[in-house]
């Protein structure tokens, strides 16, 4: 069982008025994203990770290939109601306290709106937000607001979890928790999709990882394989990477 | 089409809507404006007023009041004749916040606060105040769906075209509460001050409501193609008076063909008045409900179409809303194709 399914896909990302200046960000991008495991998306920039990711949250639509999510094709919505996502530079709605934030985009995953307070509150005291629930978010610093993001992504228990540069803005204790949530999710049998340049973080909770160079997938298996050279030694991730862009520049 | 997904869509975001328009303070900036409004209308009196008169077309026979006093007062009531006073604090007369402003009137009591009525929803709420909204909450969607903010919305299961149905729908619902408590205020306060009750003033909150909603229509659309609160505001303006301009001019020419018009020309004018929202047509019903032909001179091309009889209210407004609806949906088309 996979979490999400990418087939051939391609995205160009053209001018929607005149149809020019296409720039393929994605190219005949073929992967999957077992079930149960902590996933690494890696690569340099512009390699096309973040495109990836919003293909599979219906955030831009394919230009060719087939997505499935969570067992069905993208294009049904609501299995997006079992997926979290938090990227790295969110901006919530000022005029909204850190409570109002969760029930609100709790209430628009499709949770019952009689669970929601009591949900907020657990999750408002798991990232150290509970004295600041009434405040408005315009008030916050950046690191809180990336809390107030991890716990609106996992407000709904979800199968997927989607983290896009989630470690942006955390301090130390912010970085513990989300490992922390990262290594529950995974207890639970649920999916996490790691995008992160931070490499010791993702060497130390991915089970599987791909790398994506250049729009192209230059490499998806066990952080092991990646690192082992020819000769049966170890490398760093940071050495195998830069292996592996040289070589896909150089192809 | 998940229905259940979709209301419940639309209700968070109506429900977030009222909270930005609370937050943006323009919730309380327009309160306030009903308020100050309405004290001035509770300071209304109608004194020294004239009686109406009997039938359309009635011109009423006048007399100085010199020449009334030779003849005897009550004799040259009786006879109905109008009597015009010399002495100022005699004279017919409008006064507003308490005598503070004093508006000389040649009308009775109910045309006189019919007339004002007609300058509060036709002037001050329908101009003045749609535009001054159309303004305020023309920044309340290009916000919403800049990236930063939009991924995360967008990337729950609720469908794009509810979460603009359901912004739009908070916003058009703001304005609506507005229109009632300014017509509500306004109408209760002339009439404790005035003892005159004019029901058709009512008709205003319905008329306001479509006027408003139609613009923002647009301004939805602009919102979600360029992401811009200037695009936003300024095109919406820059429409509306276009829409002004092209209902006026097809009923000018209605009335008066100028010479030279080609057949193409005058078809292009009555395509663009047909698909076009039309708020002259809107203000002309409101001023018939008020029947303000007595007391006011309407729009001359309007009044002339309606003597013609080309003009039809109920058309225009469904052609307004039906517009609004195409707009509304063009913008919702726009945004789901929209790549985040």
């Amino acid at each position: 069982m996979n979490a999400a399914v990418f087939e051939n896909v391609e995205k160009v990302y053209r001018d929607r008025l005149f149809g020019s200046g296409g720039v393929a960000a994605v190219r005949g991008v073929t992967l999957s994203v077992p079930a149960g495991c902590v996933f690494g998306l890696l690569g340099p920039n512009r390699a096309g990770k973040t495109t990836l990711v919003k293909l599979l949250l219906n955030l831009a639509r394919p230009t060719a290939g087939t997505l499935t999510r969570l067992g069905e094709p993208v294009s049904a919505r609501r299995t997006l109601g079992r997926v979290g996502y938090m990227h790295e530079n969110h901006a919530f709605p000022k005029y909204l306290s850190a409570a109002e934030v969760l029930a609100f985009y709790g209430g628009l995953s499709g949770l019952p709106a009689a669970e929601l307070p009591a949900r907020a509150s657990a999750l408002l005291e798991r990232v150290g937000l509970a004295d600041r629930r009434d405040e408005p978010i315009s008030r916050f610093s950046k690191g809180m607001v990336q809390r107030l993001g991890l716990a609106q992504a996992i407000l709904n228990e979800p199968d997927l979890l989607v983290l896009d540069e989630p470690t942006e803005g955390l301090d130390l204790l912010g970085r513990e928790l989300l490992r922390e949530v990262i290594d529950e999710t995974r207890a639970a049998g649920r999916t996490v999709l790691l995008v992160s340049h931070a490499l010791p973080e993702v060497a130390e909770v991915c089970d599987q990882l791909a790398v994506l160079v250049a729009g192209r997938v230059a490499y998806q298996g066990d952080l092991e394989t990646l690192t082992r050279q020819p000769d049966g030694s170890r490398r760093t991730l940071e050495a195998a990477l830069r292996g592996l862009y040289t070589q896909e520049v150089a192809a | 089409m998940n229905l259940p997904t979709a209301v419940r869509t639309v209700r968070w975001m109506v429900r977030d809507t009222v909270r930005q328009s609370l937050a943006t303070k323009l919730f309380w900036v327009m309160l306030a404006a009903t308020a100050a409004v309405t004290a001035l209308c509770l300071g209304a009196r109608v004194e020294n007023d004239l009686p109406p008169l009997t039938s359309d077309g009635d011109i009423p026979a006048i007399l100085p009041a010199t020449e009334a006093e030779k003849i005897g007062r009550d004799k040259v009531k009786a006879d109905g004749v109008r009597v015009i006073e010399t002495d100022p604090d005699k004279r017919p007369r409008l006064t507003l916040a308490f005598g503070a402003v004093v508006v000389p009137i040649a009308r009775d009591r109910t045309d006189a606060v019919r007339h004002l009525q007609v300058m509060l929803a036709g002037l001050l709420a329908d101009t003045a105040g749609v535009l001054l909204a159309l303004l305020w909450t023309a920044g309340f969607l290009p916000n919403f769906l800049e990236p930063q903010s939009a991924t995360v919305l967008l990337a729950k299961p609720a469908p794009r075209w509810a979460i603009l149905l359901g912004k739009y729908l908070g916003v058009v619902g703001f304005v609506f509460v507005q229109a009632v408590l300014f017509v509500g205020c306004t109408w209760a306060a002339l009439g404790i001050a005035t003892g005159v009750w004019a029901n058709a003033y009512w008709l205003a909150v319905p008329l306001l409501v479509i006027n408003f909603g139609v613009f923002y229509s647009v301004s939805a659309f602009l919102a979600v193609c360029t992401r811009s609160t200037v695009a936003a505001a300024f095109g919406t303006f820059l429409f509306w008076a276009v829409c002004w301009g092209m209902n006026y001019a097809h009923h000018r020419y209605a009335l008066l063909p100028p010479d030279g018009v080609t057949a193409l020309s005058s078809w292009l004018l009555d395509v663009g008045y047909w698909v076009l929202p039309k708020p002259l047509d809107l203000s002309g019903v409101f001023f018939g409900a008020m029947q303000a032909d007595g007391f006011a001179a309407a729009v001359p091309e309007l009044k002339a179409v309606q003597s013609a009889g080309q003009f039809h209210p109920e058309a225009a407004v469904f052609t307004s809303m039906g517009f609004a609806a195409v707009t509304l949906g063009l913008a919702g088309y726009e945004l789901e194709m929209t790549d985040y």
